[in-house]
């Protein structure tokens, strides 16, 4: 029994056994670098007199370009260097940072502009793709073309690239200077002291607010065009007070408006539809229409502004603090003055589309189709409705209130001059029962009006004069007693541009919240005309 | 001792050994004991037909055909694969890019093919005549995934023989396009000589091939490969057999629910036929609230297009026809009723079939090939009777110079989209049209990308598509690890 034992042992002993101690076999991206170091150990050997290898190789969340040895070998030959060991090593540094983001971006989402995050060096990278030959490649900072793309690896994400990224070496300032196409903007920049502004490096900006910025610059010969021959000429046409740096001085303000905040790429101008400027309160409109990228292409009061595009050729010019854009037009502040605006909120386009509905049958909205310029938190949403009449015969039923209703509706207004408005709500009285009763609170971008308005509440009948000083006038002709509209406060606009206006019930709640219009009339003008008939026409003051 | 040998003698005479050996499934049937009839047979060809109703399949040639196309927008619950497609971002790992569900098909196919002819043997009440009919059948319908496959990937592997189990998975190279092709039309000879022309019952022409939808894929098949008097030909032995004619649409609520509701009309030449037992994914993907696919805002705006002043005026194919312009819900699949009122499919109703071949298909194809064999005016007049049956507004008119080949080429395209809104055919359209002569009309397809991508991504996306190779899909990385003989198309590499 005992010598069975033993064989026993004997037969299932001395051989080793793996024991898997790894979780997973998954490389981080020095491992990676370090299993192909046939196509990068050039790239390693920066790691390693960088110092980075180690910080690459433990647990993150990184993105990082990778280029190949051949690339490298052509940035060396660019360099003049013979040999990586020869370049500063925190030139070394600064470039392993720039091929670096702490996040993970595949290129699924590279669009045309910047990626989301910084690279930890500081700049953003733009990606793109380009087409050479027939064969496109997605490009990276328009300095490399992605070999080998999505990588994924322990500790992030890998892109092999086919040259080496450089960062931005001027800033605006420096780059509107050294370009002679621009040098009548070039001096107005200098001159209005704006250049000091263009010239500070995101990370010592005190003022964070304009660390990055983006500049749509008018080259010589557009300004040319537009009959400006020199810096003197354009002086001579814009500046009012004869001292640029007046920051009141109409050429400065002429340059603060060619300065947007934040840094926009193309694809960021077109993703929006409006800029804040460094000149105050004032915006540029912007669209992609058809490829090309417009600026303060806008309808105004019914008429037709061409805007002026940006030269995508010349655009996207990324600086050390910024992005430089190239504008195929002069443009400058537009002095408008406040127009009123009597905005009929039943005719948009989506419900225009629908002719079998518009003006001739009630339509009722679905939180899934609500029309762009529209929205509510739902559960309720609203119901285009027709046949009661008033302006255009049709208004917009929109429930609010507490359970089962919407908790506000938010319009987004046509475009509006900056300046000071009274703000009238048109409505068709209305009680869905003897107890409704609907109060809201009419705020614009956020910012509440003086006055509330009950949608249930008739408007107390007397003279146009003492209504209006109690806040109630008739906007329908022939007038009527159900058709009130209430003057719910004055309200400053303080950007030329579509802002949101929004209707919260505080008080009640029911369906029959008849929205007919919504008058912005300017402080100083006749607030009681025109009034409206039923067929939209307005009737001025007899 | 002795009650030892009793348990012997029963261990050795309680079970009873004859089937000890025989390792048959006892609930399932083996190929030596199939192909005997041909009833068996029969049943073999309706099941490479019953595979054309998995969920997989439809989804694909709906996406496939559609997505990169400018006729369907996302929703808040399209998936990222399918948003990647449309903006233009395909990877390998994008799960559309399986062609799984294609080469199911294709293997049933094979299958019958290659074994068909044992039923010749054991049922003498099959006739040659019979059994080349159902390998037509066969033929026609791999000819068919072939084909679908050839315009969405472009190269891929021929399987030709059936796979019946593991160890006969052949390891495949890509053929060439051309190789690809010339396999379909030697299908669709095949084919072609041996179908039939009916079977005697409307809906099962509807739902096999017939002579008839053999000679509209050769007719699609040769206008892809830019034989355009081929495809006349094969066009015309549609027309001419008087068989087939566009429904009317003097009453759209009528011709919307036996077009579309019902399925299996007249103008059909063949479809997928789904049914109350087998229903199709489109509830999911258009008819449910939280639908994937809905029409995009320029269908109603630009394609069909809007008379502001009388909505009696209506292209019948728009509003109630293809799409619901008041939510864009893909109406062609997902709507139950037309005309004044339009009520949607329920769930339970979700029986739309998926049309691969119209009458309507057969007159335009034959257009486009009439086009660019200097016959313009009498392209014209086709296209004129597939809008006039439409009520087809003056809005999307045009009349183009009926010697210009390529100016009547581009009104056909936007006829097609009018006419097969949705149905799987945009994008192949798209790419056909900018593909001829050797690419001499890319800016189709860079055109309509412009207009349709997002406008931060718009650029890339434009350059994307000019390399001509982004065309067709990546192979699927799992495809790539089970064969080692197949290589990524280069575009992906």
């Amino acid at each position: 029994m005992r010598i069975m034992i033993i064989c026993l042992l004997l037969l299932c002993s001395c051989k080793k056994v793996d024991i898997v101690s790894n979780t997973t076999d998954e490389v981080n991206i020095t491992g990676y670098l370090q299993q192909h170091s046939d196509k990068f150990s050039s790239f390693l050997k920066i790691l390693s007199i960088t110092g980075d290898e180690g910080f690459l190789g433990v647990y993150g969340a990184y993105t990082a370009f990778i280029p190949d040895n051949d690339a490298i070998a052509i940035y060396l030959q660019s360099t003049g260097k013979p040999a990586i060991e020869n370049i500063d090593v925190q030139e070394l540094k600064d470039l392993v940072k720039f091929h670096l983001l702490q996040d993970t971006i595949s290129t699924s989402s590279f669009s045309d502009g910047k990626l989301s995050k910084l690279t930890m060096y500081g700049q953003y990278l733009i990606t793109g793709a380009g087409n050479k030959d027939g064969v496109t490649r997605v490009t990276v900072n328009r300095q490399a073309n992605i070999t080998q793309g999505n990588i994924r690896v322990g500790n992030g994400i890998i892109h092999v690239i086919d040259h080496v990224l450089q960062p931005a070496k001027f800033t605006l300032a420096e780059m509107i200077e050294n370009d002679p196409k621009y040098s009548i903007f070039s001096q107005a920049v200098k001159e209005t002291g704006l250049y000091d502004t263009l010239n500070i490096l995101p990370a010592s900006n005190a003022d964070s607010s304009r660390a990055w910025l983006t500049v749509l610059a008018e080259s010589d010969s557009v300004l040319n065009n537009a009959g400006i021959s020199s810096y003197a000429d354009l002086k001579t046409k814009l500046s009012h007070t004869g001292d640029p740096k007046n920051v009141d001085d109409s050429l400065h303000l002429y340059v603060n408006y060619h300065i947007l905040y934040g840094v926009k790429y193309l694809a960021d101008i077109v993703s929006s539809t409006s800029h804040t400027t460094l000149a105050p309160l004032e915006v540029v409109t912007s669209k992609l229409s058809g490829q090309a990228v417009l600026i303060n292409d806008d309808t105004f009061n019914g008429i037709y502004e061409p805007g002026v595009e940006l030269n995508r050729a010349g655009s996207d010019n990324s600086a050390s603090n910024g992005v430089l854009h190239a504008a195929m037009g002069h443009f400058a502040i537009k002095i408008r003055n406040p127009v009123p605006v009597y905005w009929d909120v039943a005719n948009f386009p989506e419900i225009r589309n629908l002719p079998a509905y518009f003006g001739k049958q009630n339509y009722p909205f679905t939180l899934a189709n609500m029309p762009k310029d529209i929205t509510t938190p739902g559960p309720s949403a609203m119901t285009y409705t027709v046949g009661s009449t008033y302006v255009n015969g049709d208004f917009l039923a929109i429930p609010l209130g507490g359970p089962g209703r919407s908790a506000w509706v938010e319009l987004k207004t046509p475009l509006l001059v900056r300046g000071k408005y009274k703000v009238w709500i048109c409505y068709r009285t209305q009680k869905q029962s003897g107890s409704s009763n609907n109060v809201n609170q009419i705020s614009v971008d956020g910012e509440p009006l003086q006055r509330t308005m009950n949608f249930t509440v008739s408007m107390p009948v007397s003279s146009a004069g003492e209504m209006e000083a109690q806040g109630w006038k008739w906007y329908t002709d022939p007038v009527s007693n159900n058709w009130a509209s209430r003057l719910v406060g004055t309200v400053d606009i303080k950007t030329t541009d579509r802002h949101l206006l929004r209707f919260t019930t505080l008080q009640g709640t029911q369906n029959n919240n008849n929205l007919d219009m919504i008058h912005f009339i300017p402080q100083d003008m006749d607030q009681l005309y025109p009034r409206f008939k039923t067929d939209g026409t307005p009737v001025p003051r007899p | 001792m002795k009650y030892k040998l009793l348990l012997l003698i029963v261990i050795f005479l309680t079970p009873s050994c004859s089937k000890w050996l025989d390792v048959k499934p006892q609930d399932g049937i083996i190929r030596d004991n199939y192909w005997q009839n041909k009833e068996q047979l029969k049943a073999a060809v309706i099941g490479c037909y019953s595979s054309l109703l998995d969920n997989e399949l439809v989804e694909n040639l709906f996406v496939w055909g559609e997505l990169r196309a400018d006729m369907v927008t996302s929703t808040l619950n399209t998936s990222i694969d399918e948003v990647n497609i449309m903006q233009a971002n395909i990877l390998s790992s994008n799960s559309y890019t399986s062609w799984a569900s294609v080469y199911r098909t294709i293997n049933y196919c094979n299958t019958v093919i290659d074994f068909a002819a044992q039923v010749l043997q054991s049922d003498k009440t099959l006739t040659q005549e019979q059994l080349d009919a159902y390998l037509a059948e066969a033929h026609g319908l791999r000819a068919l995934m072939y084909y679908n496959l050839l315009r969405s990937f472009g190269e891929v592997p021929l399987q030709l023989k059936a796979s019946a189990s593991d160890d006969q998975l052949q390891q495949l190279k890509k053929s060439s396009q051309q190789e690809v092709y010339d396999q379909i039309m030697k299908d669709l000879s095949f084919a072609e000589q041996h179908a039939v022309e009916t079977y005697g019952n409307i809906t099962v022409d509807k739902g096999r091939f017939t002579k008839f939808t053999i000679y509209a894929i050769e007719a699609d098949a040769y206008l892809w490969m830019e034989k355009y008097e081929d495809c006349i030909t094969a066009c015309d032995k549609i027309i001419n057999s008087n068989r087939f004619g566009l429904m009317d649409g003097s009453v759209q609520a009528q011709w919307f629910n036996t077009m579309y509701f019902v399925g299996n009309s007249n103008e059909s030449i063949f479809e997928f036929q789904f049914d109350q037992q087998k229903l199709n994914p489109f509830y999911g993907m258009f008819g449910a609230t939280n639908n994937h696919f809905i029409g995009s805002p320029r269908v109603m705006e630009e394609v069909y297009g809007i008379d502001i002043t009388d909505e009696t005026k209506k292209d019948i194919r728009g509003d109630g026809g293809s799409i619901r312009a008041t939510d864009q819900m893909i109406w062609k699949f997902a709507g139950a009723t037309s005309g004044t009122r339009l009520d949607a499919r329920s769930a339970a109703d979700s029986y739309a079939h998926w049309f691969v071949y119209r009458f309507a298909d057969v007159l335009l194809l034959k257009a486009e090939a009439l086009a660019w064999v200097s016959k313009g005016g009498d392209a014209l007049r086709l296209v004129g009777k597939v809008r006039l049956r439409a009520h087809a507004l003056a809005f999307t008119e045009k009349s183009p110079d009926s010697t210009s080949a390529a100016d009547i080429s581009n009104y056909i395209l936007e006829e097609r989209a009018r006419e097969f809104a949705f149905e799987g055919k945009r994008w192949y359209d798209v790419l056909r049209n900018a593909k001829r002569d050797n690419y001499a009309h890319l800016d189709i397809i860079l055109d309509m990308v412009a207009a349709n991508a997002p406008g931060n991504m718009q650029q890339s996306i434009i350059n994307k598509y000019k390399d001509v190779r982004s065309h067709y899909f990546p192979i699927n990385q799992y495809e790539l690890q089970a064969d080692k003989q197949l290589v990524q198309n280069p575009y992906y590499q």
